[in-house]
């Protein structure tokens, strides 16, 4: 037992003399720049595209990326984006668990003087400087829902709308639902009182409230959904119910989402998705990649700059023209050609 | 020849060795920082104990009802329901486009702050609040568990999905900002040049050892674990013995929430949702046996240290996110079968002959 405790003793001496001595070493190659991606988790398309292309654009400029995922729990996304500090990484871009969240873990990094860039979840004030890209959630939906609202008023009787409402502690799911009421409201005489499902991010929450809410109220004819990746959880829901029609079809629920991604694509061709948000992935990714990049190389330790992606709604009627302008056909597209070679 | 027979035994007296878990730790520790120089840095060092401290009075209050046989998955829920709790009594300011709908708004909390916002008394008062519901809510489960012999798997698994439920009910989903800078200071502060969560985490500790080694209560506990019949037989409370701890881990999962919620700056609905595998792992890797009966605060020390030097290991490594998981998950249980390997070897040679 006492050689056991004089080899802790002398292993804890060896870690004491020589922890003090380390801390200036870098653990990259001298000259290249690290950058710590940490995200909240990859449960959507969208992210896993957002992932994709931030990473591979990194290391294609020789950047070493240090890719963190802290599984949704903002506590491991502070511990993460701690250790990339400690570890003199020289900038951090981060996909916030919520805004709450972010707006700390900014202020860790700006106590360090890393540059700091957040991607599409905006942090909940402006207490702490950061770069960030958002998409201008209100207005994509609200424009969204206007188009949905107009196929609406063709069928000449009072709609019964549904919202799905995301997270709310996610800045974005609280601006989407703004843009839904802006557009629902601008049509007293066309909506009944909406009817709001909480889906809080999750496929399987969603399910089970969209279930529920439909029993209590049948005649729901008019659904959006904050994400596009509710898609399969609607379908499971309104098709036992006979309600999963195509456009044209007695029967059919007006439905429109927000994200663009490729199962919204293929819901437009195939006529059940009446329109679709789409948030512009590929500009967000570049504006953050190139507005680190740039605050790194002048020395800038608290950049802020506020990036806005003005996405756009796709609609049946703009389809033809602006398809490509949406990620997730782009993906689907490339996908297909991948697959034909 | 005397050093030479020392060498050659030391190996097997480590690995029988309490100290086994924390030799392992240095020196892993000790390989990785060879290759990532960062990992004994200054700044990193700080980090590594600052995760420590909160995760360690988790693991010392999942001891207790560890080692009277039962586990209590409650732990994370209740960080959930205290955290939000005593953010809705100390927090500056709400903002209404968020809360106005919550059923507490103009009750308990309103645009001005909350029930207690401004006053000298908010942060005392917010964390009293909050250790005094989660030793309820301990007491609840432990009277539950012992006196209505209910398997403390469900109850604290009921538990812990009714109190996750109640946090997000009465927060609606949302995070609660704006809480004093005295109340930060809990997890993010300092007292001199020592970490103010340290000095918490470590009185706790130390608590803890009083009460498992030098207290009738402690060898009434570890009797309860190895066999509650010939415990009650003795004329140890059993019951009684039990509740305390389960109020003695709902008191710890209480303390944990403040440090935690003071470091994310931020009453939270899903405070600790991920944390319960790393809280049960820690425990068991350091050697508490999920049986009852066995554990001692060292013990959690170290198998805290170990879980928090890989975490913090693998963060340094320029790894795809998902080989991040798969390694952890692999050293978890390599750990653990070593562990497992020990306890067998240090049974074979306690045994008289002929068993095995």
């Amino acid at each position: 037992m006492r050689n056991v405790k004089k080899l802790i003793l002398a292993l804890l001496l060896i870690f004491i003399f020589f922890a003090n001595g380390s801390c200036s070493r870098k653990d990259n190659k001298p000259g290249q720049v690290t950058i710590c991606f940490a995200f909240q988790d990859l449960e959507t398309e969208y992210w896993v595209a957002a992932h994709k292309a931030i990473t591979e654009t990194l290391k294609a400029r020789n950047i070493m990326v240090l890719q963190r995922n802290a599984h949704q729990d903002a506590n491991r996304q502070l511990e993460q984006i701690r250790d990339a500090i400690a570890q003199d990484v020289d900038g951090i871009i981060m996909i916030p668990q919520d805004g709450e969240s972010a707006v700390t873990i900014i202020g860790e990094a700006n106590k360090a003087g890393i540059p700091i860039g957040v991607f599409n979840r905006p942090p909940a004030d402006k207490s702490n400087p950061a770069l960030v890209v958002v998409a201008d959630n209100t207005r994509i939906a609200e424009e969204t829902v206007a188009y949905m609202a107009k196929a609406a008023r063709k069928l000449n009787r009072k709609m019964t709308p549904l919202i799905l409402v995301g997270d709310l502690g996610d800045q974005n799911s609280i601006e989407r639902k703004n843009g839904f009421y802006n557009a629902v409201n601008a049509h007293p005489d066309l909506f009944k009182k909406p009817i709001e499902v909480p889906t809080k991010w999750d496929a399987a929450t969603t399910l089970a409230n969209l279930e529920a809410a439909l029993q209590v109220e049948p005649a729901v004819d008019f659904v959006f959904t904050s994400s596009d990746f509710l898609y399969p959880q609607i379908k499971a829901v309104l098709e036992p119910l006979g309600k999963w029609k195509p456009i044209g079809d007695a029967g059919h629920v007006i439905l429109g989402g927000l994200d663009g991604d490729s199962t919204a694509y293929r819901l437009m061709q195939e006529g059940y998705v009446d329109a679709t948000g789409v948030q512009d992935l590929f500009f967000e990714a570049d504006e953050i990649m190139e507005a680190l990049l740039d605050a790194i190389e002048k020395g800038q330790t608290k950049p802020e700059k506020w990036i806005q992606d003005p996405g756009f709604a796709l609609m049946q009627e703009n389809m033809a023209e602006r398809e490509m302008d949406m990620w997730g056909c782009r993906i689907l597209k490339q996908a297909k050609a991948g697959t034909a070679q | 020849m005397r050093a030479r027979r020392i060498l050659l035994r030391l190996p097997g007296v480590i690995v029988l060795s309490d100290h086994f878990v924390l030799v392992m730790t240095v020196l892993y520790f000790l390989l990785i920082w060879a290759v990532y120089p960062h990992m004994a840095g200054r700044r990193n060092i700080a980090n590594l104990f600052s995760n420590v401290w909160p995760l360690l009075a988790l693991v010392i209050g999942q001891m207790f009802v560890l080692i009277v046989g039962g586990i209590d998955l409650s732990q994370t829920s209740i960080m959930a329901v205290t955290s939000v709790l005593g953010a809705m009594m100390m927090a500056g300011r709400f903002d209404p486009a968020k809360f106005e709908q919550n059923p507490l708004w103009g009750v308990v909390f309103s645009e001005q702050g909350g029930l207690l916002a401004g006053s000298g008394w908010a942060v005392p008062a917010a964390i009293m609040v909050m250790l005094f519901v989660g030793v309820g809510i301990g007491l609840l489960n432990g009277v539950a568990v012992a006196k209505l012999k209910m398997p403390p798997f469900m109850v604290t698994l009921v538990a812990m999905s009714f109190y996750s439920g109640l946090a997000i009910y009465l927060s609606r989903s949302e995070n609660i900002m704006h809480l004093p800078d005295s109340f930060i200071a809990v997890g993010k502060g300092t007292v001199g040049p020592i970490p103010s969560a340290m000095l918490i985490v470590v009185t706790l500790a130390f608590l803890a050892f009083v009460i498992l080694n030098l207290s009738i209560l402690g060898r009434w506990l570890y009797a309860v674990g190895q066999n509650i019949r010939t415990a009650r037989v003795s004329g140890i409370p059993t019951e009684r013995v039990v509740v305390l701890a389960y109020v003695f881990s709902g008191f710890c999962a209480a303390l944990g929430s403040i440090l935690y919620s003071a470091r994310l700056e931020a009453g939270r609905p899903t405070l600790g949702r991920n944390l319960l595998l790393d809280v049960i792992g820690a425990a068991v890797i350091g050697g508490i046996s999920l049986y009852g009966g066995k554990g001692r605060v060292l013990w959690a020390v170290y198998g805290v240290l170990f879980f928090v030097v890989l975490d913090n290991s693998l963060n340094k490594m320029p790894l795809e996110f998902y080989s991040i998981d798969i390694i952890k998950g692999g050293v978890i249980l390599l750990a653990a079968l070593l562990d497992s390997l020990r306890t067998h070897i240090a049974s074979r040679q306690t045994a008289p002959e002929g068993i095995f």
